[in-house]
């Protein structure tokens, strides 16, 4: 949003220094003016909602709170009982890592694969991409519920179909070996939004290049891995960091599917900051203990993003040629 | 000009004083007027719609009762944002936990003094017992009044136990038969397990176990839900947990983590012949009219019958406007409203005893005879334990039995680990969490 000193002033850099006290003239000073007040909203709005919380919540992190009388300062205090008393928090930070580490290279391997269907022409392509996207504009409370329904071990459709077939039959949710992957099998149908992007990408790439590949005599697998992998790979990294930020702040499947159980199974951090900020009916809200939960996760996630973002140079393509 | 600009002025200094004068008197009323009480519950539309029609029958001049029209959904939520916006209505429903923690941080109007030494028949001695006890603080105070009472026991599936040869449950009945009809009625005709007890197996557990260990001549799980002083788990309580663990591992009962949101429909399509659970559930049967026959028996006993205590009630903010108009509607609501409600949706006997006869004669017309019998023998149990801490760190002995007590149960972990769970409960008591 800045201009050029040339367009500002309409003269050259020297001529401009020279000129004035602060090296500007009068328009230059009510461009500035509008030009703050068009960001200003945003500014506001960062403030407001997240600068502002962000201090404030650091804050509570260290305080005894319950929303119902004064903040008390206790330094660490609320830190310390996490790293060593609390039998929740360790289980949380594990079932956080194995959603992670089960959802984010299903997610991209499903996304790309399913990308790459669709990016091929055949009759319904077209009728074949929307109903892969479709999952992700319908409502997330509504299709989840409807997938508790369908993952109920002893009346639902899933178990049903499979005993009809003569197949082993599953708990899904409610065993505590079958639960995580059971809400990551959730969260994967939603799995279009990733796809999308990566039709995008793929739609991106120069079609010289498979055409030369296939002058030289590539097959597939040479020109998925030497051309479209390659060529795609800093939208991987891309997806890599969306889906890992939003794989570590997963909420909505555990809660309504399992509500963290059986036992701490599918209590992911975000899981278990709610219930503390928001016990249910009669208990007291640990709103600082909760504040210092979500400074761990917060940390995680820069600490993530930055890790992948400095590794990503080993496997993503750029290209460095001058122009 | 001039004359338009004195108008306006005029306007807007009318508009402000009116604005002063209604701003942060959601309950109040003028000096002149009747003051106004609010009041909100966490009832269902259909139930609000009876009280509302039974409050409008409320009549005092200078008295004026306002039921708020919210959802009864996530009313811990709008409890407790309520709570922080220090906006609560005059009289809110509340559990028992909820009054305690409240009372404590001095949050509520002491209601001791005036149920004790009230006029007429509303005093602390026409109220159950127990409730009028478990709703003191260590120090005496009564933040609130309690309402409703929630008994609990078993409900069975008749025509399953008539099809597998059993006797019925009854009064007396006891925990190793419970077991073994449970046993014997589990992967049978789409039904997988014999018992669904979450009571048993959620975070609740330890303390319903208590029921098996008090009834055997043993130690409750906790000396006092309220005001603990410690918690043990003696030989009876071991043994009762034994014999649970053992019922899960042969796939009788079901396990931790079983999910019990829909046991209630599941019980009326006849796919789960055994559950624990409570009274309230008659009113639901009553309106959805399952296909089986029914019916609800207390818990077992070894050797003394013992139940469960829990009620709810009705609790007031400290800032309520005007004390006595409020206690004027609360025993409104105690003495006259339940008379309304509860013949067309008999969830729970009222805790004012004077008040009960129209719950048990709507029991009665129903044809619901084991409900009224349960839930009357429940009323007079000799022993009782309660349903879980109302302390302020009961959320913390909820994740300490998650991670310990639970893996006992799922046999992950052997019952002799149950004292190290019971001394990490005596560290959060001593320690006040």
């Amino acid at each position: 949003m800045t201009s050029s000193p040339e367009r500002i002033v309409g003269t050259s850099p020297v001529k401009q220094r020279r000129s004035g006290r602060g090296g500007m003239s009068r328009n230059a000073g009510s461009d500035v003016k509008a030009a703050y007040l068009f960001i200003a909203p945003a500014i506001i709005g960062f403030l407001v909602f997240v600068g502002y919380p962000l201090v404030r919540s650091f804050y509570l992190a260290l305080t005894k709170y319950n929303g119902l009388t004064d903040p008390v300062f206790i330094g660490l205090g609320n830190f310390r009982r996490l790293f060593t008393t609390d039998p929740a928090f360790w289980p949380a930070l594990k079932a956080t890592a194995y959603l992670v580490v089960l959802y984010v290279p299903l997610s991209l391997v499903l996304g790309l694969a399913l990308a790459m269907f669709l990016n091929q022409r055949f009759a319904g392509v077209r009728v074949v991409r929307t109903l892969a996207y479709l999952p992700v504009v319908l409502p997330a409370v509504a299709t989840i519920t409807l997938w508790k329904f369908i993952l109920d071990p002893q009346v639902g459709l899933l178990n049903t179909i499979l005993d009809r077939l003569g197949l082993p039959t599953s708990l899904w949710l409610q065993s505590p070996n079958t639960s995580m992957p059971s809400v990551v099998l959730v969260m994967l149908w939603g799995v279009g939004g990733t796809m999308i992007i990566f039709l995008a990408a793929l739609q991106s790439v120069p079609t010289e290049l498979y055409e030369a590949a296939r002058v030289d005599g590539a097959g597939s697998w040479a020109v998925f891995f030497r051309i479209t992998l390659p060529m795609i790979s800093p939208i991987v990294l891309l997806q890599v960091i969306l889906q890992t930020t939003a794989a570590l702040q997963t909420f909505n499947q555990p809660k309504i599917l399992t509500n963290g159980g059986p036992g701490f199974s599918t209590n992911v951090l975000m899981l278990s900051i709610y219930g503390n900020g928001f016990p249910t009916l009669g208990r007291i809200p640990q709103l600082g203990y909760a504040s210092a939960q979500v400074w761990v996760l917060f940390i995680i996630i820069i600490a993530v993003i930055a890790l992948t973002a400095k590794f990503s140079s080993l496997w993503t393509y750029s290209d460095n040629t001058s122009d | 000009m001039k004359r338009t600009m004195g108008v306006a002025a005029l306007a807007c200094a009318g508009l402000l004083v009116a604005t002063a004068c209604s701003s942060g008197s959601d309950s109040g009323g003028s000096s002149s007027g009747p003051v106004t009480v609010t009041v909100m519950t966490w009832e269902s539309a259909e139930t609000n719609v009876a009280i509302k029609k039974a409050l409008a029958d409320f009549k005092d001049d200078n008295v004026k009762v306002q039921l708020l029209d919210t959802p009864s959904g996530q009313y811990g939520d709008k409890l407790a944002s309520l709570t922080q916006a220090k906006k609560l209505p005059d009289l809110f429903w509340c559990g028992n936990d909820t009054e305690q923690q409240y009372t404590s941080q001095g949050l509520l109007v002491d209601w001791a003094d005036k149920i004790k030494n009230g006029d007429g028949d509303f005093k602390s001695d026409n109220f159950v017992p127990s409730a009028m006890e478990n709703w003191k603080t260590a120090d005496g105070q009564m933040g609130g009044l309690p309402s409703l009472m929630n008994t609990y026991g078993v409900w069975y599936n008749a025509d399953a136990f008539t099809a597998a040869g059993l006797t019925l449950p009854k009064a007396g009945w006891t925990w190793d038969e419970m077991y073994a009809d449970a046993a014997k009625l589990a992967n049978k005709n789409g039904v997988k397990y014999g018992l669904v007890a979450d009571n048993l197996t959620s975070g609740d557990g330890p303390f319903t176990m208590s029921m098996y260990s008090v009834s055997a001549g043993g130690a409750p799980f906790t000396d006092n839900v309220n005001h603990p002083t410690k918690a043990e788990a003696d030989d009876k309580y071991q043994e009762g947990v034994t014999k649970l663990v053992a019922a899960i591992k042969n796939g009788s009962v079901a396990p931790p983590g079983y999910d019990a949101a829909n046991v209630q429909s599941l019980f009326a399509a006849g796919k789960v012949p055994m559950t624990f659970g409570g009274q309230w559930l008659a009113a639901g049967f009553q309106t959805d009219k399952p296909k089986i026959k029914y019916g609800f028996a207390p818990f077992p006993q070894v050797q003394t019958p013992t139940t469960l205590y829990d009620s709810v009630g009705i609790c007031t903010p400290q800032y309520t406007k005007d004390q006595d108009a409020t206690f004027k509607v609360l025993q409104y609501i105690n003495t006259k409203v339940w008379d309304a409600v509860l013949p067309a949706s008999p969830v729970a006997p009222p805790a004012y005893t004077p008040a009960q006869t129209s719950y048990f004669d709507a029991l009665t017309k129903a044809q619901q005879p084991t409900v009224a019998d349960t839930v009357k023998a429940d009323l007079s149990a000799e022993k009782t334990v309660g349903v879980r801490f109302t302390t302020q760190w009961a959320q913390q002995v909820g994740d300490l039995t998650t991670a310990n007590y639970q893996p006992i149960l799922s046999g992950k972990k052997p019952v002799s680990d149950l004292p190290a769970y019971i001394d990490k409960i005596n560290g959060l008591i001593k320690q006040g969490g």
